[in-house]
């Protein structure tokens, strides 16, 4: 910088040498070395096990994880590329553009050749290389949309002042519903909390809303579809060690615990695992129960290092927001953090009995094009924050007064 | 040297990512602590769990075990067979809209799903005559293999469908009430997704017992279409010597059925009742009782029962059913390496019977309506019941020495009933077996061994006589001896010893004995001889009543008063009057066929228990031994051997003869090289109400019919033992004499034709202590002893 300085002062002001200054100016804007790299690397490491571990199974879905993880690179490459400005210029739109296509599956005369029911949900649209499903957009554009709002706004630290976001984050969670897709749309909770406490909300307000809505959660059981109340019947079943339903509505939970546990410590290897995986008949086995085939072949070791890198990655994005200084560059990694997460939590929590049975895969390992180049999509808007310096002289965002401080 | 220092984050937001991490890091022990539970703590566990499926075994179906006769003739037995059956879908016609719908998706391939409902629609309804065409044919091939009328494989198919759809309509109403209860929705708004039951999906017997030729035809059409059709190797339970066709004598029969001519006679349903049947649907207790899967210990019983089992459903099949059922076999796979083992089934066990099949089939013989000794006779005199009126009929045949039961016979058979109307059913419950499963008084037929009793309890010397003057109270008209009516001139035997009494039937004689006897210790040795217990000659079984109390049945134990009872006629008035009947056989007491011939073969034995089997070499083991509660006196016993064969000699003995309209006599026993010792009762019935026409009229109501008995002994002509005994018994037959003993006397023909009575040519052995008969004896005409007792 100093350098620049120098010439600044020594040389002539030219249209040329102008653009050479700004050009000079940008690069040395940018840090290759940052903290970004760990979570490509994590990103990456994650999505070669998923491979490893798709392919143990079912190699063709294996061969197609890595066409898409090619093409998540690709997409990553892209959504590192925008600055942060642009992001945020973009992040409204963005939002407004994955409503709208929520909107666009849930309207019932789309040919079904455009979105085709699974299951009775409508979740996908066919862009003939992958079906694209709207909501893990949404999931990014509301994290951005989100950070844009709290680092224009302060009211969030007043309980008034979190209405606004709270209808933000219920508009895209509804239409998730709707779907329905109770576990995507469950993933929002954990992000607002996640970006408004690392945005210096008040605790109390968090643990307020926390407290009333577990309060409220008695309530909002008659509301669940029939088989989500079976997937927690079946779960509360399990856990007390009654067997009444391990082979209708708690098969699956039953089937995932059994291979999770059965890879022991160091697990049983490729061939025993597939076979113990086929013929034990587990469902979404490359999919959305894919962390226990992982457990099974690779043990409680594979399992473990499976966490350490989701672990990694967190790491590697929360130094990313913790090396920024503008609140937007600070809040973004933090709430796609909460995104991967959550689903990874969610996710293994339900293979291995603890929280009850949802449709949700694990980010990079889950076999699935939407999941695996969106949770790309994340990890090249975090790459794409960590790669630039904050600028010159600016000072650190989200700063309050102690007094102002619930810690 | 520098020092290092620790900087805390500085910043508010930086504190917050301390914090959120930290969140985290506590989320993900919970996570770690659950995995290491089931990955480390109860990883074994769940490795071996999850390993068992990798283990797949085929079951092997095993062979029931035969049953066979004294003699090794096979009675019951597995045999191989085929059977086909068509898969529901095709029967319900589903089939072919699913293979058309196939067929249709692969022509029009990935622009399937852009086509709407009717488009899709069209191009399914190209294909589907081309699949209804083949159903069709299929259909055809049956009929045309399995040799059946077009109407007939409809009405079956018609059967199955009616069956699958009640069976669905069933499990999914209790489907639906259980989610209903279990989620406690609102059952106006609750809303139930029924889902394809098994039966919906799997094949269905069209063709049963289809030769080895015909299935091989079937096999190769069924290789062409595995969805649509299968053949199973099966085995079917045959009884070989069911049906079967007997020739019998007509030369030793009463004069009006005497010809020279033997008769012709098929015989069905032989020994139904005592093999039992076996069925092909389980009900819940059977596999309660032993699974052949235990979801709580997960232990598989070769054993077991499961779906399409059969199971022993009455008779020796079903007492016997842990015996004769086997353990199954099976082809254990180990999916992941293909290694295969097998293991074959190991077979039921065989059982043999004491029963003589073919002389079992000769007595049926004897007792069906067709030889004429079942049917009312004009002999007979039978005031209530229509000449030519069918009766029913048991006859238990007994080896002495043994025990072993020889024949045990009851009429009308099960497959006889089968033919039988409703009412018809009603009236001759053709399901009981009369020979151990139904109850009637003794009457007469226990006078000898009252007489034992009260020899043996010293309250009756063998030489004292006993007065008859018609009444037992001067001045009362009842209890009164057969004699003492109008039809006899009110006639009475005089003073009798203890063996005439027997020939003559002196009911005097045994109303005495049993007042001296007092009620409490007849009891006892009618419980001595067996009445008022089961014998469990191998036919009683467990079951569950309703209750869910656990009853024996299969075997009638017959009647005794109880303690209560005797206490209560004490206080009512009743107990002299019900002592003294009881004498003779009468009131409160009732017994079987095979307990009468049991009793008279412990008679025979001296007071030797033994009691009666079908069972050789028991596989439950040593039946638990009656403990003799008495001592018999063994002159007690001679005195009424002498009687009982004095009954068949003397012409005065109710045994001896009968008596035609025309006056003419014929001898009850014409068997030559034999000797008989007999007994004819004629128990009093309850009032019940018959039905000779159809309909049930006014006359027929309440009608008082008596039941007709004969037991007795026989053995070899010259010998002073008997070998065999035998007990008839005519339900609502009148006369025991007249009715039953025609029918003991062919027994005694059949089990001479089989060489059970060798005729050694030696004398007949003495009676009467050799003191032979006197014309003293001779008190009363033939004439009056024409209403037997």
């Amino acid at each position: 910088m100093s350098q620049f300085i120098t010439s600044a002062r020594t040389t002539r002001f030219t249209a040329s040498g102008l653009h050479d200054d700004v050009r000079t100016l940008h690069r040395q804007g940018l840090r290759f070395f940052n903290a970004g790299w760990i979570c490509v690397a994590a990103a990456l490491a994650l999505s070669l096990l998923g491979f490893a571990a798709i392919s143990t199974t079912e190699p063709a879905y294996a061969m197609k994880h890595l066409v898409h993880l090619m093409l998540g690179l690709f997409a990553a490459g892209v959504a590192a590329f925008p600055t942060n400005r642009w992001l945020q210029r973009f992040s409204y739109p963005l939002l407004g553009l994955a409503l709208l296509l929520l909107i666009f599956v849930l309207i019932p005369f789309v040919p079904d050749s455009i979105v085709h029911p699974r299951n009775g949900a409508r979740r996908w649209i066919n862009i003939i290389v992958f079906d694209l499903q709207p909501s893990e957009l949404a999931k990014i554009a509301y994290v951005l949309a989100l950070a844009c709002y709290f680092k224009s706004h302060q009211s969030y630290r007043t309980l008034r002042g979190l209405f606004i976001p709270f209808v933000g984050t219920f508009i895209p969670m509804g239409l998730i519903l709707i779907e329905p897709d109770l576990g995507t749309a469950l993933v929002f909770v954990p992000t607002f909390f996640a970006m408004l406490i690392a945005a210096g909300g008040r605790i109390w307000h968090v643990v307020l809303i926390i407290v009333m809505g577990l309060g409220s959660a008695p309530l909002m059981y008659p509301l669940l579809q029939p088989h989500q109340k079976d997937r927690i019947m079946a779960l509360v079943a399990q856990t007390s060690g009654d067997d009444r339903y391990v082979q209708n509505i708690g098969f699956q939970g039953d089937r995932a615990m059994m291979l999770v546990g059965s890879g022991g410590f160091a697990g049983t290897g490729k061939e025993h695992a597939a076979d113990l995986v086929r013929f034990n008949g587990l469902p979404e086995e490359h999919n959305d129960m894919i962390f226990a085939v992982v457990s099974c072949r690779w043990g409680a070791l594979g399992a473990i290092a499976t966490w350490g890198l989701f672990l990694l990655f967190a790491l590697g994005a929360f130094v990313t927001a913790a090396t920024c200084k503008d609140a937007f560059s600070r809040l973004v990694p933090v709430g796609l953090t909460a995104v991967v997460l959550t689903q990874m939590i969610v996710n293994t929590g339900m293979t291995i009995g603890v929280l009850p049975i949802t449709g949700m895969t694990l980010p990079f390992v889950s076999a699935g094009g939407s999941s695996l180049i969106s949770s790309w999509l994340m990890v090249g808007v975090i790459y794409g924050i960590a790669l630039r310096r904050p600028r010159y002289m600016s000072r650190d965002s989200l700063k309050f007064a102690d007094g102002e401080s619930d810690e | 040297m520098a020092r290092v220092t620790y900087r805390a984050p500085s910043t508010h937001f930086h504190r917050r990512l301390v914090l959120l991490g930290c969140g985290a890091l506590v989320v993900m022990l919970v996570l770690f602590a659950q995995l290491s539970r089931l990955a480390i703590v109860q990883g074994a566990e769940f490795r071996q769990e999850a390993e068992k499926v990798l283990d797949r075994r085929t079951y092997l179906p095993t062979y029931r075990g035969r049953i066979l006769d004294r003699e090794g003739r096979v009675l019951a037995r597995d045999q191989a067979s085929y059977e086909v059956a068509v898969s529901f879908p095709v029967i319900a016609g589903e089939w072919a809209n699913a293979q058309a719908e196939s067929a249709a998706r692969r022509e029009v391939g990935g622009m399937w799903l852009e086509l709407d409902t009717a488009e899709r629609q069209e191009v399914i309804d190209r294909y589907l005559p081309q699949f209804r065409g083949r159903e069709q044919d299929l259909f055809e091939t049956i009929c045309l293999l399995g040799n059946i009328p077009r109407e007939e494989l409809d009405e079956r198919l018609n059967t199955i469908r009616r069956n699958v759809q009640r069976m669905a309509a069933e499990v999914w109403d209790a489907q639906a009430a259980a989610e209903l209860a279990r989620r406690g929705d609102d059952p106006a708004t609750f809303q139930f997704d029924p889902q394809p039951i098994r039966e919906q999906k799997i094949a269905h017997v069209v063709l049963s017992d289809v030769p080895d030729e015909v299935a091989f035809e079937f096999m190769m059409i069924a290789e062409d279409a595995p969805s649509m059709i299968e053949v199973r190797d099966t085995r079917r339970r045959e009884n070989p010597f069911s049906e079967q066709v007997i020739s019998l004598d007509c030369d030793s029969l009463p004069r009006p059925l005497r010809r020279d001519a033997p008769k012709v006679i098929h015989v069905t349903g032989v020994l139904d009742h005592t093999l039992g049947s076996i069925r092909d649907q389980l009900w819940k207790e059977d596999v309660d009782d032993r699974p052949f899967y235990d979801p709580r210990t997960r232990d598989i019983d070769l054993g077991g029962y499961r779906d399409g089992d059969v199971i022993g459903n009455s008779g020796l099949e079903r007492v016997f059913e842990d015996h004769l059922r086997g353990l199954r076999g099976y082809i254990h796979e180990r999916r992941d390496t293909g290694e295969r083992t097998r293991v074959e089934p190991t077979p039921g066990n065989d059982l043999q019977l004491t029963i003589d099949v073919m002389l079992q089939a000769r007595i049926q013989a004897v007792l069906s309506h067709e030889y004429g000794l079942t049917v009312v006779q004009p002999w007979h005199n039978n005031a209530v019941l229509r000449n030519g009126f069918p009766l029913n009929a048991a006859v238990v045949v007994l080896e002495i020495e043994t025990g072993e039961v020889l024949a045990e016979v009851t009429m009308p058979t099960l497959a006889m009933g089968e033919l039988m109307s409703d009412k018809q059913r009603d009236f001759d419950r053709p399901a009981y077996n009369r020979a151990v499963d139904a109850v009637y008084p003794p009457g007469s037929i226990l006078k000898p061994i009252v007489l034992t009793a009260a020899v043996s309890e010293r309250v009756f010397s063998i030489g004292d006589t006993i007065r008859c003057d018609g009444k037992y109270f001067p001045d009362k008209p009842q209890p009164r001896c057969w004699i003492f009516r109008e039809v006899h001139n009110f006639m009475s035997h005089g003073s009798l010893g203890a063996s005439e009494s027997i020939a003559r039937s002196c009911n005097i004689f045994f109303y005495t004995l049993a007042d001296r006897l007092d009620m409490p210790r007849l009891i006892d040795w009618m419980d001595f001889y067996g009445m008022g217990q089961r014998l469990y000659t191998g036919l009683a079984y467990e079951v569950q009543t309703d209750d869910g109390e656990y009853i024996t049945a299969g075997e009638a134990p017959g009647h005794l008063p109880s303690d209560a009872d005797v206490t209560k006629w004490k206080s009512t008035g009743e107990y002299t009057f019900t002592n003294l009947i009881m004498g003779i056989g009468q009131g409160p007491m009732s017994w079987t066929p095979m307990h009468a011939a049991n009793a008279y073969a412990t008679l025979a034995r001296g007071g030797s228990i033994r009691d009666a089997t079908i069972i050789q070499h028991d596989p439950r083991g040593e039946r638990p031994q009656r403990i003799p509660s008495r001592t018999i006196n063994k002159k007690a016993v001679d005195e009424a051997l002498d009687g009982l064969r004095r009954s068949v000699v003397e012409n005065f003995g109710t045994s001896n003869h009968i008596r035609f309209a025309d006056t003419t006599v014929d001898d009850l026993f014409n068997a030559g090289g034999v000797t008989v010792w007999a007994k004819t009762g004629t128990a009093q019935a309850p009032l019940v109400d018959l039905n000779q026409d159809g309909e049930i009229d006014e006359l027929e109501r309440k009608s008082r019919l008596d039941h007709a008995w004969c037991v007795g002994l026989v053995g070899p002509k010259g010998s002073d033992r008997p070998l065999y005994t035998f007990a008839v018994v005519v339900e609502y037959g009148g006369s025991g004499g007249r009715v039953a003993g025609p029918i003991a006397n062919q027994v005694i023909h059949a089990l001479q034709d089989l060489n059970y009575l060798p005729d050694d040519g030696s004398k007949p052995p003495p009676v009467n202590g050799g003191r032979g008969y006197g014309p003293d004896y001779d008190l009363y005409s033939a004439s009056e002893m024409e209403a037997d007792h």
